[in-house]
């Protein structure tokens, strides 16, 4: 399948979202992703694209990761979400499930991107 | 000065001991190569005795990433790494397809990244043991000799403070990088309070 999805990456390192999307497109070169520096940009972001998933940083400048992330949950019902953070703190796995969002640990790796692809699909 | 009792002071290093592991894991998966991580050493010395530990001299100038931690205790974590070697390891993270002007760019950034992950994988499992948690700040990228180092992220010259001095070696790289965390004796007697509170959970009541 080709199928065009996008995906949206919230990361203030630059280069965490540049690992984000090689590792998206080796798996699915036909999707987008689109990238958002902070909380707030995401949120004005997914005004206007319909992602399928949304990763998204914690530790960010400005309102944050956990913050925004309860925010897009409410703007995108449908949408997976996964914080994806150097976070490994107890508590804030226990926040992600109780916004109802994934968790996954970094560094980003192609293994835990590609997973979570897969049962995307 | 402060003291811990000697099993304060071997929970203490078990516990960071386990925070250096998952430290190493991250790294690891960051680089793509085996991580050897040094058994920590914990030291009580002045700031100037901490730099002079971790190798201070003019010439020997090292990229630093800091962050400061609060909640159950407050500590500055500091990762350090030879300034010379500080492209390698984005070159490692980012792989070979990056060009040379790009990774240039991003150098500081990424290593702020890089400390970012790995001074959170240790400090959460810290959190995680004491069942606490621990907020932190974003990272700090600092380039200078450890002294400097040290100094910019708000160590006092004269205050005690304990030096969780923890080696890392890159093998096929070469590269020696070290953590370190600096705590003021407010933060060392709410740590202490901690390992106190884990010890009484794991062993029972004394």
């Amino acid at each position: 399948m080709n199928e065009t999805k996008t995906v949206l990456v919230v990361d203030d390192s630059r280069v965490s979202r540049l690992m984000a999307r090689q590792f998206i497109l080796s798996k699915k070169p036909s999707w987008v992703v689109e990238e958002a520096a902070t909380g707030e940009e995401a949120i004005e972001k997914v005004k206007t694209l319909s992602p399928v998933l949304i990763l998204i940083d914690v530790n960010m400048p400005g309102m944050g990761g956990l913050a925004a992330a309860e925010q897009l949950r409410l703007a995108c019902p449908t949408t997976h979400i996964s914080l994806v953070t150097a976070n490994v703190q107890n508590a804030t796995r226990n926040r992600a499930n109780e916004l109802g969002i994934g968790f996954m640990e970094k560094p980003i790796t192609e293994t835990r991107v590609h997973a979570l692809l897969g049962a995307l699909d | 000065m402060f003291n811990l009792s000697e099993l304060q002071h071997d929970a203490l290093v078990e516990i960071f001991n386990i925070g250096v592991g998952h430290a190493a894991k991250s790294m690891s998966e960051i680089v793509n190569e085996e991580v050897t991580m040094s058994v920590p050493s914990i030291s009580f010395l002045n700031r100037a005795d901490a730099a002079e530990m971790l190798g201070n001299k003019e010439s020997s100038r090292v990229c630093g990433v800091s962050q400061h931690y609060e909640g159950a205790f407050k500590t500055e974590a500091i990762l350090m790494f030879p300034e010379d070697k500080s492209l390698d390891i984005v070159r490692l993270m980012v792989g070979e397809s990056v060009p040379l002007k790009e990774l240039t760019e991003m150098e500081q950034e990424a290593m702020s990244e890089i400390g970012n992950i790995i001074l959170n994988s240790c400090v959460g499992t810290l959190a995680n043991i004491f069942a606490q948690e621990l907020s932190g700040s974003l990272p700090q990228y600092h380039v200078g000799t450890s002294e400097e180092i040290l100094s910019a992220t708000g160590a006092n010259a004269s205050t005690v403070v304990l030096m969780l001095h923890i080696d890392f070696i890159l093998e096929k790289h070469q590269i020696h990088g070290y953590v370190a965390f600096v705590l003021d004796l407010t933060a060392l007697h709410d740590l202490q309070e901690q390992v106190d509170r884990y010890l009484a959970k794991v062993m029972g009541p004394a």
